[in-house]
This record gives structure tokens, sequence and C-alpha cells, in this order.
């Protein structure tokens, strides 16, 4: 009635009103969203950055003091910080590709049309289902260098026994297996995905053309898979990025921090050294890191799909 | 209701405190109340069910009205989830059942309640003997000469050994008089193949090895027993010398004798490898003696096969490593008599006798010491405990005691697993150590 009575005396006042309204009734549904989600995702981060510069007050369990860069600069002095850092390049480097490489091979060989695929594709979950604490001690019983069925198995070859979490590098090993097994399935199940929804008709337009299995594969399946690749492996990446769990349950970080990867040291620092402030700075460092690679990531990622 | 339940109490205590001297008969009616009311208690996951249980059953048979509900925590994060409990406005644990490094960090942030303040004076049974615990164990729960909790769960590494190894190989049984050097004399004979095939079974030695805060204590109490510390007078590190580097070498020497893999053994591996008899001696937590030598569930030994005694001896006497897990009360618990009243019944004469004797928890009184167990296999391991207690308190073998311990603890635990990796030489890895713990501790 009112939107009447102005409209007919004033348009450009009611165009204005109606735009007002229009943009009142957005907010007011976008405002319950960006609430929780500033509450539940950008509080916490924002609060991570206050404790980075803070003196930690562990009486009232809250950042008391602004110290400037010196949580960042007790971080950026400790070896350890970098260790750790070095370790998570380490495994990041091998992991992720094989689960990449492994994960898309898979997909490959199983897409054929057999008896049982979907039994065996339903099996793939139970490793991603299986608690990270379970998963590494389950792997600490298989590869254990006395009664495990690894140093078993090599041993009836004349292999071994490797004692794989007393060597730094088959520790590192280790955990790149533990961590393949459990993440492998993940990558399976996308790549099954992407190669059902393959369009038919070129590979038999290829097939016309009289072109072989590698043939199609290198022309026009892994062209076709190139974006999918790239997006389980950002996806991928930022799973793996904050792998700590299974460190923790297999090797301790162990030996002597050869798989102290920076989400254990993080944690570590925070949980059993009570050291809030410079874990926090920690935390900061890496999410900076992770952003700038993930972007990086996703721009080669749109480049690939532009390309192909 | 809570505030009623709150002057009901505290009319109560005021009472009770002013007719202290004409104590009523029962040790512990003055600090038992009829009306109902509910303790919260946080503890190690490890023994929270136990606990909860069999002691709150037996503590309700003596104070019904009391409610008892343990939570457990996973031991990482436990001491950080009582810190932020403690210290919130209203904390939801009364009862906090604390390790023993922790009272420093707690009681500097105000979570602990005096135990001998004239408030809790007040809930104290006039029968409560404090001068019985040994001190050792007490001494735990102390800081800055306050005392902040009672003794719960009396823990010492202790070496345990299996005698149907030690027989095999022909070699002398421990003693308390044994030394590091004449132990590490015996090992190689200790790796033996048992059963004739051309194999090696056994092992002479498991223990802590792998990267975490506990495997520091082996390497501690070596240094203790030859007379080292790991702080000086001014509290600062005192380790880094060749006393802490020769015990950090004998420590890693150890790993010659043990099974294949040890470098990744702590507390469960260790324990594996000895009750399944595939070691012939573990430097382990004495409290494991039931589950390792007494509960066929659990062990395949005897305790006619299991030995424990202290540590072997350094240059100054045996070693021991003190590990109590005492029992507080919150400073701004509001059920602080029931609270206390709880604590005081299981570190009482009757109720640590009972827990003793019902789940072979390992006592802290010298006159539950000095009795005469139940059980027979307890008579041998009360004399080794009580040697324990005399040789900790003597060489004040026990972590670091300071508001920021945990922080050192986790420095040693990286720089002894370096060295034990041989991914840094003991001496390096202790100056890196005494370095970033004087950082820490200033």
């Amino acid at each position: 009635m009112v939107n009447e009575r102005l409209t007919s005396a004033h348009p450009t006042h009611s165009r204005l009103a109606r735009k007002f309204a229009d943009l009142v009734s957005r907010w007011a549904f976008m405002v319950p969203a960006a609430v929780l989600l500033l509450a539940v995702l950008a509080y916490p981060i924002f609060y991570t950055i206050e404790i980075s510069f803070s003196r930690f007050d562990l009486a009232t369990f809250s950042a008391v003091e602004w110290v400037g860069w010196e949580n960042y600069a007790h971080v950026l002095d400790d070896y350890r910080f970098w260790e750790s850092m070095k370790v998570t390049v380490v495994y990041l480097v091998f992991a992720l590709p094989l689960q990449i490489v492994l994960g898309f091979g898979i997909a490959f060989l199983i897409n054929a049309e057999w008896r049982g695929r979907n039994i065996v594709r339903a099996l793939f979950i139970i490793p991603m289902v299986v608690a990270p604490v379970v998963a590494g001690g389950l792997w600490r019983m298989i590869l254990d260098p006395l009664w495990g069925i690894v140093n078993y198995v090599l041993g009836l070859v004349g292999l071994g026994p490797l004692d794989w979490f007393g060597d730094p590098t088959l520790a590192m090993a280790a955990l790149i297996i533990i961590d393949t097994w459990r993440w492998t399935p993940f990558v399976i199940l996308t790549a099954t995905a992407a190669l059902l929804a393959l369009p038919r008709d070129v590979f038999e337009a290829a097939e016309i053309d009289g072109a072989n299995w590698w043939a199609k594969l290198w022309s026009i399946t892994l062209p076709l898979l190139v974006p999918i690749i790239a997006a389980t492996f950002v996806v991928r990446w930022l799973g793996a990025v904050k792998m700590f769990d299974i460190a923790l349950a297999a090797t301790y970080g162990g030996p002597g921090g050869a798989t102290n990867v920076i989400n254990l040291f993080i944690y570590e620092e925070a949980f059993r050294s009570l050291r809030f402030a410079e874990s926090a700075a920690m935390a900061v460092i890496i999410l900076v890191v992770t952003m700038v690679l993930t972007a990086i990531f996703l721009r080669g990622s749109r480049l690939l799909e532009e390309r192909y | 209701m809570k505030q009623s339940l709150k002057n009901s109490i505290s009319r109560r205590a005021l009472l009770v405190a002013a007719t202290m001297a004409a104590a009523m008969p029962a040790s512990f009616a003055l600090a038992q109340t009829n009306e109902p009311v509910e303790i919260h208690v946080m503890a190690n996951e490890a023994f929270s069910n136990m606990i909860q249980s069999s002691e709150v059953v037996e503590f309700n048979k003596h104070y019904p009205n009391i409610k008892v509900t343990v939570d457990g925590v996973p031991y990482v994060e436990l001491l950080a989830k009582m810190m932020l409990d403690a210290t919130s406005p209203t904390p939801v644990y009364d009862v906090l059942i604390v390790d023993d490094p922790w009272t420093p960090q707690l009681a500097e942030v105000g979570a602990l309640q005096d135990l001998k303040s004239a408030e809790m004076a007040g809930f104290t049974a006039a029968d409560f003997d404090w001068a019985d615990f040994n001190a050792a164990p007490l001494a735990a729960s102390e800081w800055k000469g306050v005392q902040y909790g009672v003794p719960l769960r009396s823990n010492m590494l202790m070496m345990f050994y299996n005698r149907t190894l030690y027989q095999k190989a022909g070699v002398p049984e421990p003693t308390p008089a044994l030394t590091w050097a004449q132990y590490l004399e015996q090992a190689p004979k200790l790796v033996q193949d048992t059963n004739g095939d051309g194999k090696v079974d056994a092992w002479a030695i498991d223990t802590y090895f792998v990267r975490e805060p506990l495997t520091p204590t082996i390497w501690q109490t070596i240094m203790n027993s030859n007379g080292g510390k790991l702080l000086d007078a001014d509290g600062k590190p005192a380790f880094n010398n060749e006393i802490g580097v020769a015990a950090l070498e004998t420590h890693k020497k150890l790993l010659d004798f043990a099974p294949p893999g040890a470098l990744a053994h702590g507390f469960t591996e260790s324990l594996q490898a000895f009750r399944q008899g595939t070691v012939a001696a573990m430097f382990q937590w004495g409290s494991v003696y039931r589950s390792s030598a007494v509960d066929p569930k659990t062990t395949t030994l005897t305790p006619e096969q299991v030995g424990i005694q202290v540590l072997p001896a350094g240059s100054v006497g045996p070693g021991a490593h003190r590990g109590i897990w005492s029992g507080a009360v919150s400073a701004k618990s509001e059920k602080k008599q029931a609270a206390w009243t709880f604590l005081q019944w299981l570190s009482s004469k009757e109720g640590e006798t009972w827990r003793t004797n019902n789940l072979g928890t390992f006592p802290a009184r010298k006159s539950t010491l000095a009795a005469k167990p139940e059980s027979e296999w307890l008579a041998p391991v009360f004399a080794s405990l009580q040697l324990a207690y005399d040789v900790s308190a003597k060489g004040e073998m026990w972590r670091i005691r300071n508001p920021r311990s945990d922080a050192a603890q986790q420095i040693l635990a990286d720089e002894v697993g370096r060295a034990m990796a041989g991914r840094a030489t003991a001496a390096e890895a202790l100056q890196t150590a005494a370095e970033k713990i004087e950082k820490v501790l200033n």
C-alpha cells in the first residue's frame, strides 16, 4: 500500500525503495549463513592469528599481551621446525604422486566389465573409513620386524629382515605405504567415476579409425582425464598436508624425528609442551604456505582444463 | 538446588571445623554428608575405567551419598584439558588426577586446592595420617611448600627380570648391587637361542627407546644413579656433561641387546615382549607387575618367574624413577568437601590396602608396605618398591619440576630420540637439549 503510493508520487523513490527492499531481503537470507561461517570458520582462524602474535597465559588460557613477531622468530629459529618441514616435503613429494598414479592406474585396470566389480569397488572404501590410529596400529603389527607378515614374506625370498620403524628411510617409507593404503582407494573411486563419465562416442570413433589400446589411452583417455587428475591432486594435497595422525600412531615421529611431519610437531608443541603461542605461529605459517601452493595448483589445474 | 547444597556443605564444614577436637569416632564421619552430591573426576583413560568400575563402587559402600563420575582422557591431551577446565570460570571437574611432573604447572595457574589449608582441614579426618606417606610419592604433588594432592597410583621405574631366561643363559639373577657395567657385561649372554633351532629368540632387554616423553626417564635414571642431575640449584640444565653423555651412550648401548625393531619400542612394545617371554629384562613402570606376572589373561609368565628390583647401580647407588599419579581437588570446585572425602578414602590406610589387595595398585604408605599383603606375590614387590622410594628420594630421581616441565620433557624426548636413532651424537643431542631447555625454563 505504501509502495503503491510512493510509486505514483515519486517513481525514482519507488525504484530506490524496491531496490533497498530487495537488498534487505537478500541480506536477510544471507546473514545467518554469513554469521555461521564467520563463527565456525573465520573466528578460529583469526583467533589463531591473534594467539600467534601474543603471549599465551595458561592461567586464563587466553592471549594476553601483544608480542609482535616474537613467536614467529622463535619458530623460525628452531631447527626442529625446519626439520619437520623437510620431512613433510619428502612425504608429500613421494606420497601424492604415488597415490595419484596408483589410483588412476588401478581404476583404469578395473574399469573393464567383470563380475564382482561392484563388490571390489565397495571394498575399496574400507581403508578410508578405518580410523587413522587403528590403521597405524595395524600396520605396526604388519611391519613388525620380528612378528610382521611383511618381513616374513620378504624372508621367504631371502630379503630382510627390515627394521621398518627403526631405520629413518624405512620409517618414512612405512609412513608413505600406510598413507597410500588409506587414500589410494579415494583416488580410485574418483578416477572410476571419471572414467565412467568419459564420452563413449569419442572412443568408438577412435576404434573406427583403427586406434589401438595404447593410442586410446595416451591420446584420448589421459587428456580427457587431466582436469580430473589435477582436481584430485589438489583435494589429496589438502588432505595430505594436514596429515599427522598416522605418524602419531605408527612411528611417533621417529626414529629421531625422521617422520615428524609438521602437523605432528605443531600438535606436540601445543598439547604436550603447552606452547600454544609458538604452535599458533607455526599453524599460521603453514596456513599461508598451503594457501599459496593451493592457489598455484588451482591455477595450474585451470590451465590444464583450458588446454585439454 | 546447587546453591543450597553448597550452603549446606559450607555450614556443615564450619560446624565440623569448630568441633574437630570432639571428633566423631569413625574416621570419615567427619567428612561424610548425608545429602546426595555428585562430583566429577578427570583421569587418564588408561585407568579411569578401573576407578569408575571398582574403586568408586567400593567407595560408595562407605559414602553412598557421593556420586562419582570419572571421565577418561587420553594421556597426551590430559594436561591441556585439565588446564582448560581448571582455569574456566565454572570448571566441570572437582577432582583432577595429575601425573608426576604436572603439579607445578597446575599450581602456578591456581588450579589446585591446598589440601592442608584451614578450609580443607575442616574436611580432613582426624586420623588421616599424612606422615605415613613415603616422602617420594607425597612430594610429587607438593610445590613451593604447599601440598596439593595425595598419591593415588604410586609408580616407580623398576627392573623386571625373567628368571627362566637368566637361568638358561647361566647368568646370576640381578640384585640391587648389580652395576650398569656388570649388566652390560652380562647382556650378550642373555641374547640367546632358547630352543636350539639356530636362531636367536630371546634378548637381554626391552624398554623405552622410541621418540616419546617417557624415553628420557631411562637415560635420566642411569645418569642419576651416577650422581648426575637434570638441573642445578639455580634451575639451569646440569645434564650436559660427561656423566650425562655417558648415561645416554649406555641407554643407546642397550639397543645392541634388544629385539629387532626396539628403536620403535616404548611402553606397550616392551611390555608385550616381556610378557611373551622374549626378553630377559625390562625397565618398566612397576605397576605393570600384576599384568606381567600374575594375570594369566595378559601374560605367559608367573610370579615365580618374574623378579622385580631397582634399576642397576651407578657410582652412587641403584636407580629408580618416580611416576606418581596424585589426586588433587580443583581450586574452583564447589564440592570440595565431597571431592576431598573421595580422595581421602582412596589414599587412606583402609582404601589403599583395599586397592592394593584387590586391584594390585602400588601403595604409597609406609604402613601398607610394611604390612603383610593378602597376595603372596606382593611381598617381594613391596620390598623392592620401598627401596625404589628411598632411592628416588635420595637421588631426586624425577622429571623436571617447573611450570614448563612438559615443554622441557618434549625437548629431551626429541634429543634423546635423535641420539638413539644415530642422527646426533650423545654429546650433540645433550648440548642442543641444554640450550633449548634453558630458554624454555627461563
